[in-house]
């Protein structure tokens, strides 16, 4: 059903008729049959929209970037495509953070930063994401821990298309913090709504402003050793999994990774070839090499002393932990391409898409030593099964994960590649996510994020979270317009959606 | 290929947007991040690479469902292979092809755009890209004496191009490039009325029996004249002859070289010397048919190996612009004295479009001439003073721009900087 030629001229009215269309093409190439796109340009424009969607009963769904194919709302929507959204309002360096629109994506925002000494998380699924604060772990979390930790003040359009100015930014035009003054709504945020500005915390940088890079595409090298830079990048493999986690906690505790990524070897020969049939011939080389699950680290030192001091106490590590180094790493062309490939996040595609078109995720923040690796271990051992059926891409199978503030916190996962155009693939995937989640639930290792099990099977779970939610949710979005999955807000590409189903 | 033939790349397109951007590494801050005209003026998913391809994978499993909006969308394209490359940065997959053979099926179903059609009428009767071109083909040698390569020997055949032929303002870049080749003591000719249309535009435009027709005629010409090596001025001329001709196994040995690799290799053989100097600060910009889509074409033949592994046998590989022509040109403007060369942020296999390809400017001249405002900018935020292109198409798309805009950066053909340090 179509909106009515006079709803729509409201919503024309609003943002231009060059900016809103429910033509099918358009609507086929959101593969969703029942929305209307409006690209809204500015924040009134974003809270307009939002309370004509109140106005009329008419649900809406807010998008920055976009990552994924297959996030397909079921029922008539008015879709905002925040890609005329894409400034970055201000990079404070005193107070270290930066303002951005919905649709600056990361390697914009980090190529500034670079010049200016200086880092912001990216989301593990690249740099072509949003650069919003909130939600995404990134693969050097190490040092910039991770999306939301990092949210400051926030700009935001409630559910009833009420303007919210956040954090400091409520009191005092400044946005160097997400509380106060008053209660925080950092959680709420999570609840709808559209996040048209936000802050995110930056961090010390020590790499170069620019990195030299040379050669063409897909192929692109560095002109310069890393160590020549005070930067060093290993790949270190372990007898076993507790090995690997005694190496990741000193590392932790020791404060010298810059990033510490639990690659497994799959994502290594991924990062550093340019075709499947290269990958796939360097993943058997790798297999045969490491002695069993590893990690990948960056060292990045402040000044020649600093970089020496930390190289030094990784080998002390790494010679206690029983530590095998992949010699394929230590040659400086493959350091490189994983340094600049692993900093600037910019092949995450080619660990997941490349192989078979599409792949699906479990992931788990929190406490990652003590159960979660144990969990995904077991889930691991089902991928394997996956595999030897023949209905995934066959890799290495391994659960993988990263660091956070030093070891503080961590990100766990593990993902199947298959072809999402094959029913019988899909098919086992979604059996097998769904197998990992009531795992992780029954087992108390974890609660996976929705959408794979519904709110009201993990909300009893968690203190009854999902009837708080659902309060909240009646208080914000009386109208009940706003997003309903209980977890999605604007920044929404790398918050658990990895899965082929999008359910409401 | 047909486009049913790509239907397992537009599959792979995961919608992660890449193709929006220029190589993720390359991007250097907020500013000249995009790589698409496309996407960047008209915001829809729909006018993106990866919406292409949503687009055919929607209409190859329901079918063709022709509406204004959808040629709108597909005429709107520069066909610059920007989104191709991007993508292909990371994943093994066909992006610029599919896109190519489907405005190639809406051509052959009768969904044209009337402008281009009118191109193609110019085509057919005067064998010219040039709507309204008034004399001969080869008039603007008129007077010059030089060699028909079509009767006489000659060891190089200076394929001129339509617009350089017909277009008042460009036909200083034949003359251009006589004088080069004569100061060199090539001993080179032209076919003059004899010449014809490369077909390259045509192809662009998704008429492609106009360009096999265009293209045969041709390789019929040079045959017989026994011609081993071509030279053009022209980007489009450069890619048709190069790549397409090869493509579609019409090339046969015919050298094919572009006018910037055929100076260098002139100066670096010793026999053109560039003595004056021309002081000027320049920016250089590829040409997309020059460039990243002048990369040799690549003959395969395969099967996808069973399985999920998006793979071949034998194993495919990919033209990802790896060897597009991007030295020679920047290797003869360094070889002027005095002539300072800064680049661009978006330069090479990630430069972004003049504006003027897949017909844009016959069909939608303001958007082509939005395209070249945006790359005027970037140029003038080098500090540069003038801009250097090897393309007439460029060159004239820019001059458009520039005399609407007010803009004083000045634009130069690469010939017309080697004529003035000769």
């Amino acid at each position: 059903m179509a909106l009515s030629k006079d709803v729509y001229k409201e919503f024309e009215d609003v943002v231009g008729a060059e900016n809103i269309s429910d033509d099918p093409v358009i609507k086929d190439a959101y593969r969703s049959p029942d929305i209307t796109v409006v690209l809204p340009g500015n924040t009134e424009e974003v809270a307009a929209v939002v309370r004509l969607c109140n106005r009329h009963k008419i649900p809406f769904k807010a998008q920055s970037t976009g990552w994924l194919l297959f996030f397909i709302p079921e029922s008539d929507f008015i879709f905002l495509d925040m890609r005329r959204m894409n400034r970055i309002i201000e990079i404070n360096e005193k107070n270290m953070y930066a303002v951005v629109e919905p649709y600056v994506i990361s390697a914009e925002l980090q190529a500034e930063l670079f010049k200016r000494g200086m880092i912001c998380n990216v989301k593990g699924s690249g740099s072509t994401c949003t650069a919003l604060a909130l939600s995404g772990h990134g693969h050097m979390g190490m040092t910039v821990s991770t999306g939301d930790r990092n949210d400051l003040a926030t700009e935001w359009v409630t559910d009833e298309g009420e303007i919210i100015r956040l954090g400091t930014l409520a009191a005092s035009d400044e946005w160097f913090c997400g509380d106060g003054p008053g209660p925080s709504l950092r959680g709420i945020l999570r609840s709808g709504g559209v996040i048209t500005k936000q802050a995110t915390k930056v961090y010390h940088w020590p790499g170069p402003p620019e990195y030299p890079l040379e050669g063409a595409s897909p192929r692109y090298t560095l002109s310069q050793k890393p160590s020549n830079m005070n930067m060093m990048v290993r790949y270190f493999s372990f007898p076993s999994i507790e090995k690997l986690i005694e190496a990741e906690l000193k590392i932790g505790e020791a404060e010298i990774a810059f990033e510490l990524m639990g690659f497994n070897p799959s994502m290594v020969s991924s990062n550093i070839t340019t075709s499947n049939e290269e990958d796939f011939e360097t993943l058997e080389r790798f297999t045969k090499e490491v002695q069993g699950p590893g990690f990948m680290v960056i060292i990045t030192g402040n000044f020649p002393e600093d970089f020496e001091y930390k190289k030094r106490a990784l080998e002390q590590i790494i010679k206690e932990t029983g530590g095998k180094s992949l010699k394929t790493v230590e040659d400086p062309d493959v350091e490189s391409t994983l340094l600049f490939q692993c900093t600037r996040i910019c092949a995450s595609i080619r660990e997941t898409f490349r192989a078979g078109g599409m792949f699906s995720s479990i992931m788990v923040e929190g406490q990652r030593y003590d159960s979660h690796v144990k969990w995904l271990e077991e889930a691991a051992v089902w991928k394997r099964d996956l595999i030897k059926k023949g209905l995934i891409i066959a890799d290495d199978g391994q659960q993988f994960g990263w660091g956070e503030e030093m070891g503080h916190l961590g990100h766990t996962e593990i993902f199947c590649r298959f072809n999402p155009y094959d029913e019988k693939s899909s098919k086992a995937v979604e059996e097998w996510l769904e197998r990992v989640s009531r795992r992780g639930v029954d087992g108390h290792f974890a609660l996976p994020l929705p959408p794979i099990l519904p709110i009201d099977v993990l909300g009893p779970k968690t203190s009854n979270y999902h009837i708080w939610f659902g309060e909240l949710k009646k208080a914000f979005d009386p109208n009940r317009v706003g997003e309903q999955t209980g977890y999605t807000y604007v920044a929404v590409d790398n918050a658990g959606v990895h899965s082929t189903v999008y359910r409401k | 290929m047909a486009l049913e033939d790509y239907r397992g790349d537009v599959e792979m397109c995961c919608r992660c947007s890449a193709c929006k951007h220029i190589p993720l590494q390359k991007v250097k801050g907020v500013e000249h991040s995009y790589s698409c005209p496309s996407i960047s003026r008209y915001n829809f998913h729909a006018y993106s690479g990866s919406g292409r391809l949503l687009i055919a994978k929607e209409m190859l499993t329901n079918g063709f469902k022709y509406t204004d909006k959808l040629l709108d969308i597909v005429y709107n394209c520069q066909m610059c292979g920007a989104c191709d490359i991007s993508c292909k940065y990371a994943m093994d997959m066909e992006v610029l092809e599919p896109i190519n053979e489907f405005r190639i099926r809406c051509v052959e179903d009768g969904h044209t755009n009337p402008a281009l059609d009118k191109v193609i009428t110019s085509l057919r009767k005067q064998g010219a890209m040039v709507p309204g071109a008034r004399g001969k083909r080869g008039d603007w040698a008129s007077g010059l004496n030089l060699k028909d390569a079509t009767r006489e020997k000659v060891d190089v055949l200076y394929h001129v191009g339509c617009l350089t032929s017909y277009d008042k303002d460009m036909q200083k870049l034949a003359k251009a490039t006589v004088k080069i080749l004569q100061k060199a003591s090539v001993n080179f000719g032209i076919a003059g009325d004899a010449e014809s249309c490369c077909g390259g535009r045509a192809y662009q435009m998704g008429y492609k029996e106009d360009f096999l027709k265009q293209a045969r005629k041709n390789m019929n010409m040079i045959k017989k004249a026994g011609i081993k090596t071509l030279v053009t001025s022209c980007a489009e001329g450069y890619q048709a002859f190069r790549v397409l001709y090869d493509k579609y196994n019409l090339k046969g040995d015919l050298e094919v070289l572009h006018i910037t690799e055929y100076i260098d290799k002139l100066i670096k053989e010793g026999k053109l010397k560039l003595n004056k100097k021309v002081n000027l600060n320049v920016t250089y910009h590829d040409p997309c048919y020059l460039g990243r889509l002048g990369e040799p074409w690549i003959h395969w033949e395969g099967k996808k190996v069973p399985g999920y592994k998006f793979v071949f046998d034998p194993p495919k590989t990919y033209r990802r612009g790896t060897y597009g022509i991007y030295e020679p040109p920047r290797e003869v403007l360094k070889s002027i004295r005095g002539v300072k060369l800064t680049e661009m942020d978006r330069i090479k296999e990630y430069a972004w479009c003049c504006g003027a390809g897949g017909g844009v400017n016959e069909s939608n001249p303001e958007f082509a001439k939005w395209t070249a405002q945006k790359r005027i900018e970037e140029a003038k935020y080098t500090g540069a003073e003038a801009i250097a292109t090897a393309c007439p198409w460029c060159e004239k798309n820019f001059n458009e721009a520039i005399k609407e805009s007010g803009s004083g950066l000045k634009v130069y053909d690469i010939v017309e900087l080697v004529e003035k340090a000769i």
